[in-house]
């Protein structure tokens, strides 16, 4: 009894400097906090994706800053504009070099289903990412909003590490 | 240019005669009040036979034709109301020609496209060029047969055609004889199917 | 031989077949702005052939063209070139309202020319941006970016959206300008010549995008003609060609405007052009804000279902990147029989196999980004 006593004082001594946590917990917030992204933007969602990177969204705040054109050295792909039936095949290669862990975000209408070119005897569009791949988050929109794509990366680190750690923006 | 005698200005150019009486010559340009300037007929797009009953001459003041040096039939056209200045109708093998001659005056090639007139069983090749230094917008166009649509090639003349006659040819299947290199431009590579024709289900 | 000569031949100049090989540039690669493949054949860091693969975007925005009634395709005119997503819209209502006979109101009109240069504007900025990108600097892109949201701020105000406006109507617009909108644009016009001076010296000035730039990539005028090359590329060597000079539409003859030209019909002079059509489009806004008369901004009459008369109708309009024009081929019916885009990237992007034949690499690139492509625009 006094073995434990003492180890369970020490623990509550040294809390001020030392913290234990299960690993997995360490590696969902090293990996939620540090989301490399591919750069990926296809169409129009690009330019809402630079905007988000830009200075007054700051992406860099999220630490998801770093868009890495290589994808073995990216772990997150937004897929950011409409993916043709041309595209698919490179869209399918990126995704397959990307190495694990590796999540999708679908940022945009084209990305989560066609968007406004799905038409009767359309023949080129793919209709939604999600056909070619699993999809962790959808963002839509046409475009959305860069506050979308940060709300998007909110969600994926929610998933992540199980808590949403951010407070969600009330509308005023 | 030998003068012919001065015919009623012809506002349309000169289909086949469709087979089916209700279908109407190609959808009529509008208010071209042709100039009193001659008119070469284009003899080898017509069957011979005269062109189905002339429309009486229009009250509209002539349009000057900015083209009327050129041995093509270029017309006036009301640009407040359609957006070009002159255009001109030949026959498929006049294209190239009108191609250089408007080479030599100046003017820029804007972009090639097909329209595809089933009804008809006709393709329309339509050439827009543009002049860099002044307010002249030309149109040529041409009628081929749907059924075997071939036209020679004016990428000589202007290599920027070469995009634009690829991308024709993907969307209407239009061969354009002595193009270097007619594959799939915008389609996928391995594409067999023409999306714009009016025939068109799911490839 | 110069080397640029030596790399048009297959044999080198001792004679030995040279060796060369085929890389790709794209479909995903940072300095492409969009899915552009380029199948390169290289000579070492020496272009011998570069080819681009298009048809990675490809929207089929003729096909919907004939599937959508005119109010309906007002939309997918935005997102054809989404950075200069105004002026795309100008170019397909314009064409409707010329066929329609539609009288827009003079106030529709002046604000169409104000939103257009804004968005000129926005649209230079993003360019700019990406280009230093593209030659290494990373800096001038926040800054860009950080002028394009005082841009994009105004715009939203009155159109409700950030990129892709459907703001313009056939026959006018959907929602008139307000108080915040004026004031807000006079403060902006303000605030950014200060801010084009300070381009100027903090990167046009600079020593090193100089050297990248001064004598890379020539276009000849000639060349320029034989591809239909517009927009900044053909005033980049020396011919001043701007539909709103040339062929003036909507309210631009009223305004004071230089159209800028540079000769030298490199990179360098390609890139001026820009930054001075950002001041002269300020000078625009001014103009039209001074001069914005009172009425309406949707013509009377508009019918509920439009069908136009028959046979083909064009316009065309000045948008950032060049000449974009519409074409409707119309049958009388509420769907047009055809709708023809010419986008202006494609022309500009069909002379690059011809003017990058023996360029280094990088520089290849510099002459990519002086030509401002946006994919979208090529594929539609």
């Amino acid at each position: 009894m006094e073995a434990q006593n003492d180890s369970a004082q020490a623990l509550k001594d040294c809390a001020p400097y030392v913290r234990f946590a299960k690993l997995d917990e360490l590696l969902a917030l090293g990996r939620a906090n540090s989301l490399w992204p591919l750069t990926f933007g296809l169409a129009c969602c690009a330019i809402e994706m630079m905007a988000a990177g830009a200075s007054r969204f700051d992406l860099a705040r999220f630490g998801a800053e770093v868009f890495r054109p290589s994808p073995r050295q990216a772990d997150l792909m937004i897929i950011a504009g409409t993916v043709n039936k041309k595209m698919a095949a490179a869209v399918k290669t990126l995704y397959d070099q990307m190495p694990e862990p590796k999540w999708v975000i679908a940022m945009g209408n084209c990305a989560i289903s066609g968007g406004p070119f799905v038409f009767p005897g359309q023949y080129a569009v793919i209709e939604g990412v999600d056909k070619l791949f699993p999809v962790d988050v959808y963002i839509p929109g046409c475009p959305p909003r860069p506050e979308a794509l940060i709300e998007g990366l909110l969600k994926l680190e929610e998933k992540l590490t199980g808590k949403r750690r951010w407070p969600i923006v009330k509308a005023e | 240019m030998n003068p012919t005698t001065p015919q009623p200005p012809d506002s349309s150019p000169q289909p086949v005669p469709a087979p089916a009486p209700a279908a109407p010559a190609a959808p009529k340009v509008a208010a071209t009040a042709g100039p009193q300037a001659p008119v070469i007929s284009n003899q080898s797009s017509v069957t011979g036979k005269p062109a189905a009953a002339p429309a009486p001459p229009q009250p509209a003041p002539a349009l000057p034709n900015p083209l009327a040096h050129l041995s093509l039939p270029f017309r006036g056209v009301d640009y407040a109301a359609k957006g070009y200045h002159a255009e001109a109708t030949v026959a498929p093998d006049q294209v190239v020609f009108a191609a250089e001659q408007l080479d030599k005056e100046g003017l820029s090639l804007d972009t090639i496209t097909g329209v595809d007139w089933m009804a008809e069983g006709q393709m329309e090749v339509v050439y827009d060029y543009f002049h860099p230094a002044k307010a002249l917008r030309v149109v040529v166009r041409t009628r081929i047969p749907r059924d075997n649509p071939e036209i020679a090639t004016i990428q000589k003349v202007f290599p920027g055609a070469n995009w634009h006659e690829r991308e024709t040819h993907d969307f209407f299947g239009i061969r354009f004889l002595g193009h270097p290199n007619l594959t799939p431009f915008l389609l996928p590579e391995d594409a067999t199917y023409h999306p714009l024709r009016k025939d068109f289900t799911q490839c | 031989m110069l080397v640029k000569d030596q790399l048009k031949t297959e044999v080198s100049a001792d004679g030995a077949p040279r060796e060369t090989f085929v890389i790709n540039l794209g479909p995903q690669h940072p300095a492409t702005h969009g899915v552009l493949r380029v199948k390169m054949t290289m000579d070492g860091e020496y272009i011998v052939r570069a080819e681009p693969v298009c048809g990675y975007i490809h929207r089929m925005q003729e096909k919907m063209g004939e599937n959508r009634t005119y109010a309906q395709f007002l939309p997918n005119t935005s997102r054809i070139d989404y950075l200069s997503a105004m002026t795309y819209t100008h170019g397909f209502v314009g064409a409707v309202e010329r066929a329609a006979k539609l009288q827009v109101p003079l106030r529709a009109e002046y604000i169409r020319v104000i939103t257009s240069e804004l968005n000129r504007i926005s649209s230079h900025l993003v360019w700019w941006g990406a280009f230093l990108l593209d030659l290494g600097g990373f800096t001038p892109l926040l800054y860009a970016f950080d002028d394009r949201e005082k841009i994009l701020d105004l715009l939203e105000g009155i159109t409700g959206s950030r990129l892709t406006y459907s703001y313009f109507r056939i026959g006018g617009l959907y929602n008139d300008i307000d108080d915040t909108f004026i004031n807000g644009t006079r403060a902006f016009v303000a605030q950014m010549r200060p801010r084009l001076k300070m381009y100027r010296s903090l990167v046009t000035d600079n020593i090193i995008l100089r050297k990248r730039l001064i004598e890379i990539g020539p276009i000849s005028k000639e060349m320029c003609r034989k591809y239909g090359a517009t927009g900044p590329v053909i005033r980049g060597s020396g011919v001043a060609y701007d539909v709103r000079r040339v062929e003036p539409y909507s309210v631009y003859s009223e305004f004071d405007f230089v159209v800028p030209t540079f000769e030298e019909g490199d990179s360098m002079a390609r890139y001026l052009v820009r930054m001075e059509e950002m001041a002269q489009s300020l000078r625009i806004i001014e103009q039209a804000l001074d001069k914005l008369p009172a009425g309406p901004v949707m013509a009377e009459k508009v019918p509920r279902v439009l069908k136009l008369p028959a046979g083909d109708y064009c316009y065309a309009v000045e948008a950032a990147r060049g000449r974009f024009a519409v074409r409707i081929v119309s049958d009388n019916k509420e769907i047009p029989y055809r709708i023809k885009l010419r986008t202006p990237s494609l022309s500009n992007l069909s002379l690059f196999e011809e003017a990058s034949a023996g360029m280094l690499l990088p520089d290849a690139l510099a002459l990519m980004g002086s030509l401002d492509l946006v994919i979208p625009d090529i594929d539609r």
